[in-house]
């Protein structure tokens, strides 16, 4: 399953990607083009749902833990 | 006399210096930046039905965050956030038969559980001329709960910038010392260890899409259990993985932009998910946004999970009732309303999250009554100086 995605993403990146000069990356500065465009809510989601369910990760290495968990 | 440079062309060096390629060196913000938000977390009552005896009312809790962020010198910023919880309510005990051989649950006491927890982290980056590498050491503190933790990450700009891989690792190390625990038996204290690592490749691939893939792998060791649960036994350590996509999508002529984010995850306690998250930022004028969000969840049962405790079964095999290792699946939705005024925004934000094995997408052998609904509304406000 892991393997099938990482194929079909990397496909999609090396067929998708142009050379965007930098007068073109106006839209892609915008906020809510960033990866983290609220840190605070993120970090709130982050906590509940550590809290709620059994799934945690992604994309930065976990902090701490809570007595939730 | 100098004129001070206005509040939105600060605004916007701000935006274009965040963003590789446009800088010639990635930098550090260029105002100092204090955020607030308040936030009330309700999880629904339980029915009679899922509980015979006892408390019918679940978590109340209160957040209250912080966060402050400055740039120091040219090359340095510096990142400060606290939080502080106090909760309320009750959680499930455990859980046997009904008369009509459907699991029920137990509840914690009658007088309820109240407790509140503190955390401070402070961190430094510093940013070079292909990019940028920091850390931060953090400390979280409960009546019955102890997490000291540190963490670093590096990224690097590669292909004109339009490339960055990041790089990142934490290690917490934690101490539980239960409340109550003569009373009830439970363990007096014990210690968990958590560390991880995970890799991401962030790609432009247009000028109004980008794309991000990461792969994170945390292992955990200690006491995994939960002490508060009467027959919780679980194994001694985890590995867990979770694979992550993320693509941000900017709509020139709807004037909005859609953030997509979809992770895959598994652990060695036999936990496999799928985690779609879906938000639209529209601007309705230059100082308004409204964001709708829609997340949908879904896991596997752990290996060991039961919905009814056996009580005959040794400690020494694992078990555990814990309506977080079941089989179900989530769907939640919220909507914020973002105003922003120059130099102040503030954001209003409702939740509703509704969790049901009807909704899972995996099979569910042995569906919980414990399952979690709850609202949560929150007040933030930023100020940039």
């Amino acid at each position: 399953m892991i393997r099938l995605m990482a194929v079909l993403i990397t496909l999609g990146v090396l067929t998708g990607c142009s050379q965007v000069q930098p007068w073109e990356r106006g839209y892609l500065a915008k906020q809510e083009m960033a990866w983290d465009s609220d840190p605070l809510e993120r970090a709130l989601n982050d906590h509940i749902f550590f809290s709620k369910e059994a799934s945690s990760g992604g994309n930065i290495a976990a902090g701490g833990g809570c007595g939730c968990n | 006399m100098k004129k001070p440079a206005s509040r939105s062309l600060i605004a916007l060096s701000t935006s274009a210096l965040a963003l590789p390629g446009i800088a010639e060196a990635d930098t550090p913000p260029l105002t100092s930046s204090l955020s607030y938000k308040i936030s009330n977390y309700q999880e629904d009552e339980l029915s009679r039905e899922q509980v015979p005896f006892g408390e019918l009312e679940r978590y109340d809790i209160d957040v209250h965050q912080f966060q402050f962020i400055s740039p120091l010198g040219r090359d340095y910023a510096l990142f400060i956030n606290a939080n502080h919880e106090n909760m309320s309510g009750a959680s499930p005990w455990f859980s046997t038969a009904g008369t009509n051989g459907q699991p029920v649950i137990n509840m914690s006491g009658a007088s309820g559980i109240y407790d509140s927890r503190s955390e401070v982290s402070i961190g430094a980056r510093y940013y070079g001329t292909r990019g940028n590498i920091g850390g931060a050491i953090g400390y979280s503190e409960e009546n019955d709960y102890r997490a000291k933790y540190v963490s670093m990450s590096g990224s690097r700009n590669f292909n004109n910038d339009l490339t960055t891989l990041t790089v990142s690792l934490s290690h917490s190390d934690d101490s539980i010392f239960p409340s109550d625990a003569e009373r009830f038996n439970r363990v007096r204290h014990e210690n968990k260890r958590a560390s991880s690592v995970a890799v991401s490749l962030s790609q432009v691939l247009n000028p109004v899409a980008s794309f991000q893939t990461a792969l994170s792998l945390t292992g955990q060791s200690g006491f995994l259990s939960d002490p508060y649960k009467l027959q919780d036994s679980r194994p001694d350590g985890k590995t867990q993985i979770a694979f992550a996509n993320s693509l941000r999508y900017f709509f020139i002529e709807a004037d909005g932009a859609l953030q997509s984010d979809y992770r895959y995850y598994r652990d060695d306690f036999g936990v496999r998910s799928h985690t779609l998250d879906l938000s639209w930022f529209q601007n309705v004028t230059r100082s308004l946004k409204i964001v709708p969000m829609l997340r949908y969840y879904s896991q596997t049962a752990a290996d060991f999970y039961t919905n009814i405790d056996d009580f005959l079964k040794p400690l020494s095999e694992s078990q555990s009732s814990d309506y977080r290792l079941s089989a179900f699946g989530a769907v939640s939705g919220g909507l914020s309303v973002v105003a922003d005024f120059g130099g102040w925004s503030a954001t209003l934000t409702a939740e509703r999250y509704v969790a049901n094995e009807k909704y899972s997408a995996f099979t569910v052998d042995q569906p919980s009554p414990g399952l979690v609904q709850f609202t949560r509304l929150s007040l933030g406000v930023n100020y940039s100086f």
